[in-house]
């Protein structure tokens, strides 16, 4: 630091006041961040590849993994072997997917000590959460998409595009499967937005991304677990993890949509009392760290 | 530290919550007999067909299989679970019904309303099944995976067919006194199994047996005094309510 | 009408658990003045600091700033306002020009060449394009002051700007911060070490365990402090002490610690406390008398005095 500096010497006396930031521009500084971290890129890579080995191998199986929805067709059928995929996607892929990025955008602030900069500038407590709470299931939609475009894609290309035996028996031709398949794997928006609202409240609840980022991964194991088994059937609606199974529905014949509007009412439900809870504790949360 | 046990005395008392409401619900499964009676025969219908399909049989639609089904999963009748059986019975003319009128189909249920269904080799054949161009192609009815509507009817079908009474013992073993005991079983079914069983050896008629089964029940039942030197036995079953074979000749040892 | 103030806190109080961080403290801040917070760690400024930037919420009393409040006008409050507190947090895994732009994202944009003009500021235009997790400290907070001018506050809010600086990096954070005084900014500074608050501010506030120890202008303070203190080691000990009869505006006594002198043991010595003239005249006196001086050498500054009276042995004001 040299005497030669150059100065605003007139400005800080004229102007004093700093704008008051957009969502769009606090939306823009949450993914620059996101961008610049190599978790995001690990991920969404991950999504991108990672269904390409996994369909391989299952193709080259000698024995379908017949215990599975469609494992029985998974090494005769593209379609059977994407639908597999996605069964198995939901059980904790999906809600780890979700989570890295969602159970850690509120507590990395508190690892790197930076809610005091971020807090001291122009931006409200109200805006950051949104912009965070956009940023993050924007990137758990994005990373499904990724997921789901590639793992039918690499699915058919090794499985082939027969017609698919769906689960009322019928045949299903081609082309109506590609689109059942497609519209199945978006079923899981709505859940997958569920997970990500439950790490972002565990990651703010927590202020430990190794809690946000674990902790829906284990919880979804958890109610995987509850919703497959007997006598407590009664929790089931409530389990954020049925509305991942509302696909069957689909393939069904006839097809039955039921679980699916109950499945948007449970993970909108999770949502709200999620964020609701988030917000609040962020809210009148007291900065003293960092 | 304290963050983390108000987490874990929260997550408690959540899950004690939502377990108190399962209790208190009664399980409240959407798995009954009603729907597995519906589904089971409208997912049949197709596999089947695709089968005859396959196998270059003509005229079969899943329509003109006018499949009926009867499911009991040996208690309550509702809830997921592998003991889960069916009894169906199909029209197809190149493939008539055994005696009983009915195959028996074992069903794994689980609590999402998909279940996968094993049908019986005798009525639709093994894993694999020569296709009209002489391959040799997976069966697509032998063992299916299917899924109900939760939200769909939950009227009872009505259906039921007469349990099928089995003799399970191959031989005969009397005692000194020239007594010998055969097992039958009263199968999944209406209203158990009731008649008789005729005893004749050597063509001569030693008196008959009645029997009183519920359904799913065993029980052993005393024939009259076999004359020493029976080499076998001929029983006769008549029945007033059930179905199953009418005879068969056991050999007498000892 | 009165002027409006730059900082109008009154009676601020916030409790953690059964600690009193912050006890009743009122703290007032004219436009353009350069204010200290000063204070032993753990007296409270940074908590206090935490309060005027609606990090932390007060149990009792209210911070106005340019007669903004949080409960009327929320983030607005910090229109104008900026600073750091503690070290200044940045993201690691960005440049430092990355993480100057991003936080202008949060101040609605900043206006072309603000950036660099103010990366010139604290001398980080060569690294700026450096990942910040390879900063060192005194480089992370020149860019914490760096953030701040990217606001254009009207005031500039400091907690122990200097704090972890070698030698070199201290005597810069002061001049920059001298300059920015100088530059009509009001600057409220918190502080361990009087030296700095006496070099750099006009009024302040001590602090001792949450409460308020002292508050007023330096001057004033000055007027209250104890005569400088020194230490005297010569060839005659004794006969310099008694040549102190004559001299009846100064205290001398012997050394209680006694005086660690390069190449020897420890030396008897004598500590001299009196204003400085008179201080002169009786050192004068020594030499005259032919008694060789080994070591004459100002012990601490008055303030440091009085700020250690303030705050250990909690002398009120």
């Amino acid at each position: 630091m040299t005497a030669t500096s150059t100065l605003p010497t007139t400005a800080p006396v004229k102007a004093g006041t700093p704008g008051r930031p957009g969502l769009g521009a606090t939306i823009r500084w949450e993914l620059r961040k996101l961008r610049a971290q190599h978790r995001t890129k690990a991920v969404l890579l991950g999504a991108l590849l990672g269904p390409v080995p996994i369909a391989l191998v299952i193709h080259a199986q000698g024995r379908p993994p017949k215990d599975t929805l469609f494992g029985r067709y998974a090494t005769t059928n593209g379609f059977a072997l994407s639908l597999l995929i996605l069964g198995f996607a939901a059980q904790w892929v999906l809600p780890l997917l979700i989570a890295v990025v969602a159970g850690d955008i509120f507590s990395s602030e508190d690892t790197h000590g930076t809610w005091k900069t971020v807090l001291t500038r122009s931006a409200s407590r109200a805006q950051l959460f949104t912009a965070k709470t956009v940023t993050a299931v924007g990137f758990a939609v994005l990373t499904l998409l990724v997921l789901s475009a590639s793992t039918i894609a690499s699915s058919v290309l090794v499985g082939g595009h027969q017609a698919l035996t769906g689960l009322g028996g019928q045949l299903i031709a081609p082309s109506t499967a590609l689109k059942l398949v497609g519209a199945s794997w978006l079923t899981t928006i709505p859940p997958t937005i569920g997970f990500a609202c439950l790490a972002i409240l565990l990651s703010v609840w927590s202020r430990s991304s190794a809690v946000g980022i674990a902790a829906p991964v284990v919880i979804g194991m958890v109610m995987q677990l509850v919703g497959a088994m007997g006598g407590v059937e009664a929790l089931r609606p409530f389990l954020l993890t049925t509305p991942y199974e509302a696909w069957h529905g689909l393939l069904s014949a006839p097809r039955f949509t039921g679980p699916l509007v109950e499945g948007l009412l449970t993970t909108g439900a999770w949502a709200a009392v999620t964020l609701a809870v988030s917000f609040a504790l962020l809210r009148r949360r007291d900065i003293t760290g960092g | 530290m304290r963050r983390s046990i108000i987490t874990a005395a929260v997550v408690l008392l959540v899950l004690a919550g939502l377990g108190s409401v399962a209790v208190a619900t009664g399980g409240g499964s959407t798995v009954t007999s009603a729907r597995l009676e519906r589904s089971l025969t409208a997912s049949f219908s197709q596999v089947y067909s695709q089968q005859a399909r396959l196998l270059g049989h003509r005229g079969v639609t899943p329509a003109s299989l006018h499949a009926k089904a009867m499911c009991d999963n040996g208690g309550s009748n509702v809830g997921p679970g592998s003991s889960w059986n069916c009894l169906m019975s199909f029209h197809d003319p190149s493939n008539p019904m055994p005696t009983t009128g009915y195959g028996k189909f074992e069903l794994n249920v689980h609590s999402n309303d998909c279940y996968t269904a094993g049908s019986p080799s005798t009525l639709v054949g093994f894993q694999t099944i020569t296709d009209k161009q002489g391959r040799t192609v997976n069966n697509p009815a032998y063992e299916f995976d299917a899924c109900f509507d939760p939200g769909s009817s939950n009227e009872p079908t009505g259906v039921t067919f007469p349990s099928a009474l089995t003799i399970t013992t191959t031989a005969l073993t009397p005692d000194p006194q020239g007594r010998a005991t055969v097992a039958a079983l009263c199968g999944t079914g209406a209203d158990g199994c009731v008649g008789s069983i005729e005893v004749t050896t050597h063509g001569k008629k030693l008196g008959s047996v009645p029997f009183h089964l519920a359904e799913n029940e065993t029980a052993k039942l005393t024939l009259p005094q076999l004359p020493p030197g029976t080499k076998e036995a001929d029983l006769a079953v008549t029945y007033q309510q059930g179905v199953g074979s009418s005879g068969t000749t056991l050999p007498v040892q000892g | 009408m009165t002027t409006q103030l730059a900082v109008d806190a009154v009676g601020v109080t916030k409790a953690f658990g059964q600690v009193r961080a912050v006890d009743d403290v009122t703290i007032q801040v004219a436009p353009g003045e350069v204010y200290g917070v000063l204070g032993p760690n753990g007296a409270g400024k940074t908590t206090f600091l935490r309060m005027l930037f609606g990090l932390i919420r007060p149990d009792a009393g209210t911070i106005r700033v340019f007669d903004k409040s949080w409960d009327s006008d929320g983030v607005g409050v910090l229109d104008g306002v900026a600073g750091f507190i503690e070290s200044p947090g940045f993201y690691p895994y960005l440049t430092g020009r990355q993480n100057l732009e991003g936080l202008a994202l949060l101040d609605g944009g900043a206006r072309p060449g603000l950036v660099e003009e103010v990366l010139e500021v604290v001398d980080l235009t060569d690294r700026a394009d450096r990942k910040v997790g390879g900063y060192s400290y005194g480089m992370r907070q020149r860019l914490g002051v760096a953030a701040s001018l990217l606001r254009e506050p009207r005031l500039l809010v400091l907690d122990e700007p200097a704090n972890g600086l070698d030698p070199a990096g201290i005597r810069d954070m002061r001049a920059l911060v001298k300059r920015l005084a100088a530059s009509g900014l009001t600057v409220l500074l918190s502080s361990h070490n009087m030296d700095e608050v006496e070099e750099i501010c006009d009024n302040v506030t001590i602090m001792n365990r949450g409460g308020v120890a002292y508050h007023g202008s330096i001057t004033d303070l000055r007027a209250m402090a104890p005569d400088p203190g020194h230490l005297l080691d010569t060839n005659d000990n004794a006969g310099a002490r008694a040549l102190a009869a004559d001299h009846p505006g100064i205290e001398v006594e012997r050394a209680e610690d006694g005086l660690t002198v390069v190449g020897q043991e420890a030396a008897d010595g004598l500590t001299v406390v009196g204003q400085e003239a008179a201080v002169a005249a009786y050192v004068a006196d020594v030499v005259r008398s032919g008694i060789v001086l080994r070591v004459f050498t100002p012990t601490r500054t008055p303030l440091e005095a009085l700020f250690f009276m303030l705050t250990d042995q909690e002398v009120a004001a």
